[in-house]
């Protein structure tokens, strides 16, 4: 139902997800096509992980973990090396081209944090305008009350050497799949 | 020829002058900043400075948030005690622990005891303003206990020996060159150390060691939501999330005044304090309820451990803070660091000299002398109440309004001099306010000296330009000798206004009274005669009223007493103009934002002041306004053709003008007139009043203008169509172009009077 409005709101994510240096591609839903999407996105890289969903459906994972490079009882010693954490997004915010995630199922946090690569799968549904409509009592707002949720706005970042590096502590790249 | 930079060694090191309660350790920190630091510092500050400025634009509701932002921070500190207990029970039934600290000694005890009590080894920490102002790695660390900080501007503050320069930015001080120097002298390694790439390699790869093997997390909090204890973390590294995920012990650190009542406040926040540092969302801002559900991290051959909270908060004088009438606003502060960037001279210098040991800028006087003694906030000596903070913070608190109390006190609590006094008693200055130093008194009372200079214009134009009466006043109160004192005219407004012919037309017409200030009284009466000129050109009835110093001078110094006495009878000479449906007419911005914002503090009367305020204006705007509503366009009124400068100007508006809305205005009708403008977008001009005539701050104050005669010079460059004409509204602002670039600077209403159709 990409009304008008929806269709607005989605690209200007785009547009601001792509100003501050995440790669935002636009998909499918189809477990298939998420799989494809993924797999070129981690391409050339040896060990991935992923982290359960709460939104989109279980079949997406449960095909994403038959791409070989996927780990599928990762230790921590093994998610402190992987090359990329594959999870899905809480919400998407237009006006700042921020993703959300939320902190809970196993794996997320991890996943979202530890790796040079974050791929983040984002239901287009889930995109609102602006940061504070996390916050309001009703809609998506009354769910992200009760989570532990994270802004996440580009790969991290420094500027404390200098210039702006991208890549610190958390991921050096960030890759936002939009699902439609 | 200029001489050679001096070594790096030839300056104090930044610690040894972090507390200013001493004012040589001021000195010798802006002599320190200015020689090492001041490069850097102004790139970064005016980058986050463009930043906020470009995206507090394109955001339409903006005000409205401050607005918000003002109202739940006022509600939050009025209920602070009530949130506390509430912020405790919610806490406690999460499972997390909850510390309420009463001082920084309090603090450091609980939080080595947690540290111990888990056999901590390793403590890997977040970027924490509020851990420096207890120095708990001090504490950490004396206790045998490896603290790492893992923010990379901490991270190479913990490598220097360093206090931070900065509240978001810590280390904004240094460039890459100054930080590949530091660590190749550090440390002994074979990487790379000459790229911000390589640098930040290379401390990325030691603290990824560390984040995994650490015991404790420590991070700091941006705000509390007491219904829910939920912690709000702004970042963009990713350590603040390492160090709340991680490790089995998170603890978090905040002053008490970080509590906001309902986590649904929180989205406001979100919007504003990301904002107001660099203009965007930074790139991890985290919303959480620990003790978290997953699992802590452990390697193979570590334990793992249940996870546990503790939110230690701490008081450290912020409850008494709370209890003053004027510096409680202080506890509004978010700390976003808009006051800073947005602040000439701190991006001159600085938070190393214009800070104390942990907190520096405009806010940070107050939060010195908040959380230590009211000596360590001396260094908001070097806030010049220029006012460009106020519209900046997203917590509308008045900053200026701030350092002038703590200067006032200041001066109260030390000891005067004869010379003080002398001066005080002969220009009538309030009891108290004789304490100040001898310079002080002698600056909040110019007007006393320029009356008998303009009395005795001959002698006083003679002493000006004699070395030897110059020097005596620069041993004497101050005056620095580099710094021309501008001649008393022949006649000052008032007299020569006498002289010119009245409105000759009767009629309905808008009626005004010109404020005779100080400054154009006896400073620049051409530009009140301009204004007579134009104004009555246009029939506008003009009348002068007496010249009576409105306050500004003394305010400025910190003599709140006296400013109160001049405000009071200024506003009694002027009320009665009002009453006959006179608008106020001010010519020097910086006496008009009296009558525009501070006599908000200075007037009893509320009443009073709301009249004044709406009443009085700018010339400029005022004939813009008059344009406006007669639906004349200025190009009926005035001809580009007749311009004795030509039509290509520089206009440079003065700081209070930008903060009143008056810049616009101007700019607007002179562009509509059809001059070519260029503008200036430096926040002050670095003369500020006083300020640069002042000894001690000559070299800091030309080094403020040399952003402004640069940008001078490039509007100027010959790709850029060559010369432009000096404007400027401000009589600061005049005297700093003339010393800088030496040459002639009109007020708009004088080139407007020059092209006068009518």
């Amino acid at each position: 139902m990409a009304t008008r409005d929806n269709t607005s709101l989605v690209d200007l994510f785009v547009a601001r997800a792509t100003e501050a240096a995440a790669k935002v591609e636009r998909i499918g839903r189809a477990a298939s096509e998420v799989r494809a999407a993924v797999a070129r996105a981690t391409e050339g890289l040896s060990s991935l992980v992923v982290a359960d969903g709460d939104y989109l459906q279980s079949d997406i994972f449960s095909s994403l973990r038959t791409i070989p490079q996927v780990i599928p009882k990762p230790t921590d010693d093994q998610l402190a090396t992987a090359d990329a954490g594959i999870t899905e997004a809480f919400a998407g915010v237009a006006r700042s081209g921020s993703i959300c995630v939320a902190m809970g199922p196993p794996l997320r946090s991890a996943a979202s944090l530890l790796m040079p690569l974050h791929v983040a799968l984002l239901p287009v549904e889930r995109i609102v305008l602006r940061p504070r409509e996390l916050f309001e009592q009703t809609g998506i707002g009354a769910e992200a009350m009760q989570r532990n949720i994270i802004f996440v706005t580009g790969p991290s970042a420094t500027a404390d050497m200098g210039p702006l590096v991208r890549g610190v502590h958390g991921p050096h790249r960030l890759h936002i799949l939009v699902l439609e | 020829m200029a001489a050679p930079p001096a070594p790096a060694e030839a300056y104090d090191a930044p610690r040894a002058v972090a507390n200013k309660r001493d004012k040589s350790a001021l000195l010798r920190a802006i002599r320190m900043a200015l020689g090492i630091e001041s490069d850097a510092i102004r790139r970064n500050t005016q980058t986050f400075n463009r930043n906020r400025y470009r995206e507090a634009a394109a955001l339409p509701d903006y005000e409205a948030l401050k607005d918000e932002a003002r109202a739940i921070k006022e509600r939050a500190i009025g209920h602070l005690p009530d949130l506390l207990m509430t912020l405790e029970t919610a806490i406690r039934a999460r499972g997390g622990n909850f510390y309420l600290a009463s001082t920084a000694a309090d603090a450091c005890r609980y939080i080595l005891g947690v540290c111990q009590s888990h056999g901590a080894k390793l403590v890997v920490k977040g970027k924490s303003i509020t851990s420096e102002e207890i120095r708990l790695n001090h504490t950490l660390e004396g206790a045998g206990i490896e603290v790492a900080e893992s923010d990379l501007a901490e991270f190479i503050l913990q490598v220097a020996d360093e206090q931070p320069s900065h509240n978001v930015a810590p280390a904004m001080h240094y460039s890459t060159e100054r930080i590949s120097a530091l660590f190749k002298r550090k440390f002994s390694t074979s990487e790379p150390l000459d790229t911000g790439e390589e640098l930040t390699k290379f401390a990325r790869g030691r603290l990824r060691q560390k984040f995994l093997k650490a015991d404790v997390g420590f991070t700091g909090a941006n705000l509390v939501a007491a219904d829910t204890g939920t912690v709000m973390l702004v970042e963009s590294e990713g350590n603040i999330r390492m160090s709340s995920l991680l490790p089995p012990v998170h603890i978090s650190l905040a002053g008490v005044e970080k509590v906001i009542p309902a986590q649904s406040q929180m989205g406001v926040f979100l919007e504003l304090l990301p904002l107001s540092f660099n203009g965007k969302l930074t790139s991890y801002i985290s919303f959480l309820r620990p003790p978290l559900d997953d699992p802590p991290f452990a390697l193979t051959g570590r334990p793992r451990k249940k996870r546990e909270f503790h939110l230690v908060l701490i008081d450290n004088g912020r409850m008494k803070l709370r209890q003053d009438p004027v510096l409680q606003e202080s506890l509004y502060c978010i700390r976003c660091s808009a006051c800073m960037n947005c602040c000439a001279n701190f991006q001159t210098v600085g938070g190393h000299a214009f800070g104390g040991e942990t907190y520096c800028g405009g806010i940070g006087g107050a939060w010195e002398a908040g959380t230590g003694t009211l000596e360590n906030a001396r260094f908001s000596d070097l806030c010049t109440g220029c006012s460009r903070c106020v519209n900046n913070c997203p917590v509308r608190i008045d900053i200026p309004w701030l350092n002038e109390v703590l200067r006032d006190r200041l001066n109260r609590s030390s000891a005067g001099s004869p010379l003080a006094s002398l001066l005080g008693i002969v220009s009538f200055v309030r009891g108290d306010d004789r304490r100040a130093s001898a310079q002080k008194v002698f600056f909040a009372n110019y007007h006393w000296y320029a009356k008998w200079g303009a009395r005795t214009r001959a002698f006083a134009n003679g002493v000006i330009r004699y070395g030897p009466a110059r020097r005596l006043m620069e041993s004497l109160v101050g005056v620095d000798v580099r710094r021309e004192i501008p001649p008393f005219p022949a006649h000052p407004l008032v007299r020569a206004a006498r002289n010119l012919p009245p409105l000759a037309r009767a009629g309905k017409r808008a009626k005004v009274v010109l404020f005779p200030d100080v400054y154009t009284n006896y400073g620049l009466p051409q530009r009140g005669i301009a204004t007579i000129k134009v104004l009555r050109a246009l029939g506008v009835d003009v009348v002068v009223s007496d010249a009576i110093p409105e306050g500004r001078a003394a305010l400025s110094q910190g003599m709140i007493a006296t400013a109160k006495k001049h405000a009071r009878h200024t506003a009694d000479a002027l009320l009665p103009y009002l009453d006959q449906g006179r608008d106020i007419i001010v010519i020097e911005p910086s006496a008009l934002a009296m009558f525009r914002r501070d006599y908000r503090h200075l007037l009893a009367d509320a009443a009073r002041f709301d009249l004044l305020r709406t009443r009085t204006f700018d010339p400029v705007e005022y004939i813009a306004r008059l344009s406006a509503k007669s639906g004349r366009p200025a190009r009926d009124l005035f001809d580009l053709a007749r311009s004795p400068v030509g039509s290509r100007l520089f206009v440079h508006s003065h700081c209070q003008q930008k903060t009143l809305g008056c810049a616009q205005p101007t700019e607007a009708l002179l562009r509509e007139i059809g001059f070519d403008v260029a503008t200036s977008s430096v926040e002050c001009c670095g003369m500020a009043g006083s300020f640069g005539y002042k000894k001690e701050y000559y070299e800091m104050s030309m080094a403020v203008g040399e952003d402004l005669f640069g940008q001078v010079r490039a509007a100027e460059a010959p790709d850029a169509g060559g010369a432009r004409a000096l404007v400027a509204s401000g009589t600061s602002c005049t005297e700093q172009f003339h010393a800088g670039l030496g040459r002639p600077v009109l007020h708009p209403i004088e080139l407007l009077a020059a092209i006068l159709k009518l």
